[in-house]
Parts: structure tokens; sequence; C-alpha cells
């Protein structure tokens, strides 16, 4: 019975979802992002559109260079966009817009994993009590309850990047954002942190804005998948992804899978064919590659 | 907890080395290799360092010495530290100072004791900051140092989770620049005795630098040894005191000063 629990809070979930899907949580509309470099204005977004449901799972897809990280680093706060708007709507007053998962963990060496997780928290001026309570309940979350009093340096690449989610998830953002978040991490560690993933994503229903290169990886996790085109990265094209939920490892034998696979990866290859010549042509200019 | 057998087996190098060192030392002036006169025995040494150490001139010297180097590492420590978080903060101050300190930091240490003598009381007062100018500009350099390498990704992580101000400095920059930081407080401690000694051999009837150079002009040359070793030793445990200081307190940095 306790087997099939997250299949039911999933199917509570669907409802939630089913009620609130059409509304929006984030709005990307017509964001441009520019850099400076080498006294040239380099042109990174290029009026960029997307939206991400309320409960949706969304992964950004494209070729090295196209700006996914740009994208996701717009949407924390963390850079300004040149252009255009970013709305995400707030339900929970109090909670921070976006926590986001770094791709190298970026967790504090010098606090321990429990520090770590309240960090956010502390920032907020959260009351101790409660900051350790959540930080208990968030590390049981990601099953690292024994490892509280441990200092990042003493954990494994797949435990670190846990105690990133934890962090994250304590904060209780409107939308969680990842960014490449299992890229470091060796293949057999990968898969089994994706479907913690799923896991943790059935059972609290947060909306997420993932980041990945791995097509596969997105397939396996996303409702919809948006390509990012090569640089400037422009929104290419938006698949959704119709294998059902949950979703395990097992969606991979699917043939509706290795369908969808093969279309998008046709249009990614083409990007990615695009982004090399690209390079070759501004590295060689002259040289006559 | 490890047993002292257990530390010793594993630090047995560490221990065997200046023992061998000490016995081929003994053999060579025992056997007339080496002059007697110019190298006593260690045993001999020994003999010294005890009678140095029963008429209690040895702890008197010994004292003062401690006293003069805790008071210019702390001068050093307080404002290499300050100034070093600024440097690291702002990089107006940094680009500003950072040719200036190049310019003095070589200068040996010594040569600024008549200079300080213009600016403060000579004597006691001048001793002490003389012995504190190499230790700041080593803190001050590490500190600013240990500011700027903390991980930009982390740092980029610590605002996402919104440190600001005041409390991005606690609990971001401070932490993340303390392992650069004590090890310009190992260093610094390391160069406060070499240039404490000096100034006490120039300038001062008082002090293991003083004992020292007055031990050789009247040719007690066991009292010189005996010193030396006295000398070495404050050395060594005020280093391997520092660095266990540094394991208890910053326990996330990994093999902290083990190797």
């Amino acid at each position: 019975m306790l087997d099939d629990l997250p299949g039911r809070l999933y199917t509570a979930r669907t409802a939630l979802t089913r009620m609130s899907s059409r509304l929006p949580k984030v709005v990307v509309n017509d964001v441009s992002v520019s850099f400076e470099s080498h006294g040239r204005s380099v042109l990174a977004l290029d009026r960029i559109s997307l939206q991400a449901h309320a409960g949706e799972f969304l992964c950004i897809v494209g070729p090295s260079g196209s700006g996914k990280s740009t994208l996701l680093r717009v949407l924390a706060g963390l850079l300004r966009q040149s252009a255009g708007e970013v709305r995400i709507e707030a339900d929970h007053p109090g909670s921070p817009l976006t926590a986001m998962v770094f791709q190298e963990h970026a967790l504090l060496p010098w606090r321990t994993v429990r520090d770590n997780v309240t960090f956010g928290l502390e920032n907020r001026g959260v009351g101790r009590s409660e900051r350790e309570a959540r930080a208990r309940e968030m590390l049981a979350m990601v099953g690292l309850t024994r490892f509280a009093a441990h200092y990042p340096h003493q954990l494994s690449g797949g435990m670190k990047q846990r105690v990133g989610i934890a962090r994250a998830l304590a904060n209780d953002p409107e939308v969680l954002l990842m960014d490449e978040p299992l890229a470091a991490l060796d293949a057999q560690t990968r898969t089994i942190m994706q479907e913690e993933l799923l896991r943790i994503w059935a059972t609290l229903g947060k909306t997420v804005v993932y980041v990945t290169h791995s097509l596969e990886e997105a397939l396996l996790l996303g409702d919809r998948i948006v390509l990012l085109s090569a640089r400037p990265g422009r929104v290419s094209r938006i698949y959704r992804v119709e294998l059902g939920r949950p979703r395990g490892l097992e969606v991979r034998a699917a043939p509706a899978y290795g369908a969808l696979l093969e279309t998008i990866w046709a249009q990614l290859r083409e990007e990615v064919v695009r982004a090399m010549a690209d390079d070759r042509g501004s590295s060689a200019d002259g040289s006559g590659a | 907890m490890r047993t002292l057998g257990s530390w010793l087996a594993e630090h047995s190098i560490a221990i065997v080395s200046p023992l061998v060192l000490l016995a081929a030392w003994e053999w060579s002036s025992g056997r007339g290799v080496l002059r007697e006169a110019f190298f006593p025995r260690p045993s001999t040494v020994a003999v010294h360092l005890a009678a140095l150490a029963a008429d209690g001139t040895l702890w008197s010297h010994l004292t003062t010495t401690l006293i003069r180097i805790g008071c210019a590492f702390a001068l050093a420590a307080v404002l290499g530290v300050v100034l070093g978080l600024a440097m690291g903060l702002w990089r107006g101050l940094r680009e500003g100072l950072d040719p200036v300190l190049a310019v003095i930091y070589p200068i040996p240490s010594i040569l600024f004791l008549p200079l300080v003598g213009f600016l403060v009381p000579p004597g006691e007062i001048a001793l002490i900051v003389t012995t504190a100018v190499t230790s700041f500009f080593l803190i001050a350099f590490t500190t600013t140092h240990g500011v700027r390498q903390i991980d930009r990704v982390v740092l980029e992580a610590a605002l996402h989770y919104g440190a600001r101000g005041w409390r991005l400095f606690t609990a971001v920059l401070l932490p993340g620049s303390l392992p650069s930081i004590f090890t310009g407080l190992r260093l610094g401690l390391g160069f406060a005795l070499i240039v404490v000694v000096a100034v006490e051999i120039v300038s001062s009837s008082r002090g293991l630098g003083a004992l020292l150079w007055l031990s050789w002009q009247i040719l007690k040359v066991e009292d010189m040894y005996a010193t030396f070793f006295v000398i070495a030793l404050v050395g060594a445990v005020l280093y391997y005191g520092l660095a266990s200081l540094q394991r208890r307190l910053l326990p996330w940095v990994q093999d902290a000063a083990d190797r």
C-alpha cells in the first residue's frame, strides 16, 4: 500500500495541477540579454518568450552557448535582462520567488550540511526552532539525516547536490530553478538522482525550471521541453512530453519516448551543427579553415 | 582520540630525525671531528641550559621575548587583518596600496628600527613596532588574497540566498578568507620571532636575542647554543600551536597545516 503512495500523491497533485494548469507561474516576455565582451556587445539571449505553468516541470535544452544558464540566472535575479520582462506569480507571501540549485553545488564549505540548508532562512530572519525543523524535514526528504553535522568536503558529489536541493527547497520558493544539477555526477549517481528528483517533485508539486544538456534527462523529467537555438539563444521550439506520470526509467523503453527523442534530436542537431559552423566562421577569419 | 603510541608511530620520522642529528653532533664533537670550543657537545649544552634555567636567567629573558612577540604579533594581526580585509573588499584601496606595500615589504625589518625610533618613543615601544612591521605586511597580503580567492560561485549562491551587507561579511566573506588569514598569521608569527631576536641583538640588553649575543661576546659558547635551542623551541611551539588552533577553529579546511 505504501508502495503506491507516490502514485496516489501524484494523482492528487495532478488534479490540483489540472485546475491550475492554465495558470502561468513564470512568464518570460521578449527577454533579451547582451554582454559587453572585448568592447563589443554580444547578444546572448534574443527575445525569449515562454511560460511555465504552476506545478509544471519545464526543461530547457540547447547547444552549449545557447544561453540556457543565462536565462536561468535572469529568472533567479542574479542577472538583469537588457530588455523584456520576467514575471513570477507569488502565491505565498513571504516565500522567495526562486531558489536555485547550482551546477557545482556551491555550498558554503565552512557550514555544516544543516547550516547550509538553513542559510537562506537565516538570512530572512526565520527563527531558530523553525529553521531546525525545516532542515530536519528537508534532510529527511533527500536522505541525509545522518549527515546533518558533516561538512561539505566530507560528502560525495551526489550527496553535495542533495544538500544543494535541500537548501533550495528549505526556502519553499515559488519556483525551483536547477542549472544542470546532475551534470557533474557519474552516470549511476545521476540516474539515482533523477529518480529522487521525480519523487521529490511529485511530493511537493513545485514548479521547476530545469536546464540540462541531456535530452534523455529532459524526456525523463519534463512536462515540456524548450529547445533553445545556438547563439544568440532563441526559442527554437517547445515540445510537450506525453509520456504519462508517474514516470520512471522504464519510460525509456516506450515507443513514444524513442520517437520524441528522435524528433527533438534532429532539431537539436541542426542547432549544434550551426553553432559549430558559427564558431569556425568566427575563429578562422582569414586562416581559411 | 588517538593514543600516544599511534601518535608516536605516525610522527616517527619527525621525532627520530633531530635525534639522529644530535647524536651525530655529540659523536663528532666528542671525537674531535668538530672543535669543541666552537661546537660543544649537545650534552654539555644541556648542562648549561639547565644551569641557566636554574638561576632564573633563562626565564626572565624568555618572558621578556615572549611578551614582546605577543605584543608585536597582536598589533600586526589586528592591523594586518583589518587592512587586508579592507583591501580585499575595496578595489580602489587595493590598487592604491598594492605598489606601496610591494616596495616596503621586502626591506629587511631590522632597518625600520631607526625609522620607527623617530615616530614612536624609542625603547620598548620602538622595538615592538619594528617587530610587528614585516608580520603586518605578510598578514595584510594573505588576508587580501583570502578575500579575493573566495569561490565566485559560492559568493553568487550566498547572494542568491539573501546574504547582504554585514551578514554577507560575517557569514561568507570572513569565514571564506579565514584559511588564508591563518596562513598569514602562522607566517607572521614566525617572522615576529626572527625579527624580535634580531632587534634584541642590536638594541636591547634583555630578551633571548640579547642573551645569545652577550654569550657570544664573552665567549660563553655553551650558553649561546643553549639560547639557540630555546629560540628554536619557541619557534616550533608557536608554529605548531597555531596550526593546531587552526585545525580546532576551522574544521572545514581539509588537511589544515598537516602537510
